[in-house]
């Protein structure tokens, strides 16, 4: 009965996904005897609010929404500390959440790794050195940035593979919530699809982008209160920090100090493999060029504020871990303490970690705060959701219809195509949450293609940014072979029965999580190095048409002299400072 | 709608009442702990509920 979240992907290193077995397994769940959590009416008294708060935001942000841009970007007008919330809460997804609380009592504090070497960090290189190029350019999105740099090619072939990731995500990840609710509270599959769906639909088809940011808001605030007591509850159960560690294995609280060789660790990764490839390659990937979170630092309403968003977001985002890991390492210990907590079992006898998150609810909520969890992790799906339909419609509306189909229509025209997408976008993923649920496989197939695609992305953005003599042929080759060596490291090596379909095994990793790590690794070296060389031997750009998008030929603003604490170099090294603190307090 | 801060801060006011409410009326506790959560966090909410009211009040 485990709804299967805690593999890490390659596409997404924050979000977790739905591995096959574990959908054999849930697909027969419904035979299973499972004791249902029993909401009272307070509980849906909360989440009820909840939904009248989520619509009544979109109906008054529509108000401000009269065309297309004003729909699909935002019209460049939010607030900073709307977009840096709207940031970190657009990857809060239900499947990060229990996830992570799932990593967090199979893996312990390392998991935070995610966080610490994994997404801080570039989301200080996004914001220090990448924003400039990408608002600067007035790019409508991240392929258009692209288009402009390079050319049409490497645009379309990022455009289409975009939207179609996520369309699948935001389907799998509405697969993942109707499997756990069906689960927990016995609800129909198909009820809380639709129910969902329907409330993510109204909310982004009346506000769009604005809409779907000021929610965020209000689900980051919600996930992180609504979440917290647990934390605190179970920590204080276990009898403090110092209890947790009592408890469990040594290696479960210390994020460093048991990661000089792959078999010291429950992770089996090794330092190298670890900073290079989540730390480098996976995480500068997703969060420096993935239009999901991009697109939010995007709608800031200054040169300024958006690169600030990913700076400011990075101080809630290092703390995140004790709000969604720790509650999974306190589960851990509490199951060897006797106080009436233990890890849930699958049938055949193993941990099954993906329940940690619910289990603790149902024994550390009472009625009330109860309603309050479950919706926030209603919220932490809606979020995820809505991030997906608001970046899909953004570049089908302007990468693929105004780039292919209808070229030079008006502004009205485009709205009325971004409306139109909005429920296509949510149909269709309506439509892959059912796909996921009845050909497991093709899932599989297609998560670990889409892997493939993202791994190599960051080395085409940092050599089109940082190297004004890169060219479009060499983009275009250079992402193409770094996907084909994605898919050649997977069919050449094994992890866990993974991979090895090339016949030959070149290598065997200790862990899935291993081999995802250095896939990227190989990808991206590829692709940098492929770059490079067709550049080398190609034509490139003239300097006249790269202003604005290269480093060198860009004029980052003078604002006339910002409050020091306004400086986007000022807050980094904050952010750093906090982060090495974190680090050293559980190395 | 002008401010985000008054629909988020409505929010968690009424969210804080609820729960205040509930720890006050009824004394149900979770199968683990005896301390009454909603107590506890329902005043957290009505605090942080509150504190966004004041400053998008103080703003306008």
């Amino acid at each position: 009965m485990q709804v299967g979240f805690q593999t890490p992907r390659v596409q997404q290193p924050d979000s977790l996904t739905v591995d096959s077995d574990a959908r054999e397994r849930v697909r027969s769940a419904g035979r299973v005897r499972l004791d249902h959590l029993t909401l009272s009416f307070v509980d849906y008294l909360i989440l009820a609010l909840y939904f009248g708060f989520v619509l009544g935001i979109g109906w008054l942000v529509k108000r401000r929404v009269s065309t297309a841009e004003e729909f699909l970007t935002s019209g460049r007008s939010v607030p900073v500390w709307i977009t840096s919330l709207a940031f970190i809460a657009a990857n809060l997804g239900a499947q990060e959440v229990i996830g992570m609380c799932a990593s967090g009592a199979k893996y312990g504090i390392m998991t935070a790794h995610f966080y610490w070497i994994g997404a801080v960090p570039a989301m200080l290189f996004v914001g220090v050195f990448m924003m400039p190029f990408y608002y600067g350019s007035r790019a409508r999105s991240v392929p258009e940035y692209l288009k402009l740099r390079f050319d049409e090619k490497t645009r379309g072939l990022n455009a289409i593979a975009f939207a179609i990731m996520t369309l699948f995500s935001s389907g799998i990840s509405m697969y993942a919530l109707g499997i756990l609710f069906q689960l927990v509270l016995g609800w129909s599959f198909t009820a809380s699809v639709l129910l969902s769906a329907a409330i993510v639909l109204v909310y982004t088809f009346l506000g769009g982008l604005t809409s779907a940011i000021y929610n965020e808001v209000l689900q980051f605030f919600l996930i992180v209160l609504g979440f917290a007591p647990l934390s605190i509850l179970a920590v204080t159960k276990a009898g403090g920090w110092k209890g947790v560690s009592a408890n469990i294995p040594q290696v479960m609280t210390h994020s460093w100090t048991h990661l000089a060789k792959a078999s010291d660790n429950p992770m089996g990764v090794e330092i190298f493999g670890l900073a290079a490839g989540l730390g480098f390659v996976l995480s500068f990937g997703y969060w420096c060029t993935d239009f999901l979170v991009v697109q939010r630092a995007m709608a800031a309403n200054s040169m300024s504020a958006a690169r600030r968003t990913p700076l400011i977001a990075a101080f809630p985002k290092m703390f995140m871990p004790f709000v969604v890991i720790v509650p999974g390492v306190a589960a851990l210990a509490l199951s060897h303490m006797a106080v009436g907590y233990s890890i849930p079992l699958k049938p055949d006898g193993g941990p099954n970690y993906d329940l940690v998150l619910t289990t603790l609810m149902a024994q550390f909520y009472p009625s009330g705060i109860l309603g309050l969890g479950l919706t926030a992790l209603m919220a932490s799906f809606m979020s995820g959701m809505a991030g997906n339909v608001t970046a899909f419609n953004t570049v089908f509306t302007y990468d693929i219809y105004q780039g292919y189909i209808r070229r030079n229509e008006t502004d009205a025209h485009y709205f009325t195509v971004g409306r139109i997408t909005t429920i296509a976008g949510v149909a269709l993923s309506i439509g892959t949450a059912y796909l996921a649920s009845y050909f497991n496989n093709i899932m599989d197939f297609l998560q670990l293609v889409f892997g493939f695609v993202n791994a190599p992305l960051f080395a085409t953005f940092l050599l089109g940014m940082f190297w004004k003599r890169s060219t479009g042929h060499g983009a275009f080759t250079g992402l193409l072979s770094g996907t084909l060596a994605a898919a050649a490291t997977h069919g050449l090596t094994v992890a866990e029965g993974k991979g090895g379909w090339l016949g030959a095994v070149v290598h065997e990793f200790p862990s899935t999580m291993a081999q995802n790590f250095w896939i990227a690794i190989f990808a991206w070296s590829t692709c940098f190095v492929v770059t490079a060389l067709v550049s080398l031997m190609t034509e490139p750009k003239p300097e006249s048409e790269l202003h604005n998008l290269v480093f060198g030929l860009t004029d980052i603003p003078h604002e006339k002299a910002p409050p020091w604490l306004q400086r986007p170099a000022v807050l980094a090294v904050i952010v750093i400072i906090v982060l090495v603190g974190l680090n050293l307090v559980f190395a | 709608m002008n401010d985000l801060r008054v629909p988020i801060g409505l929010f968690f006011s009424i969210v804080g009442v609820i729960l205040l409410i509930t720890a006050l009326t009824s004394h149900s506790t979770a199968p683990i702990g005896s301390e009454n959560v909603n107590l506890y966090t329902g005043g957290c909410m009505l605090v942080f509920g509150g504190l966004m009211l004041w400053l998008a009040r103080r703003a306008a």
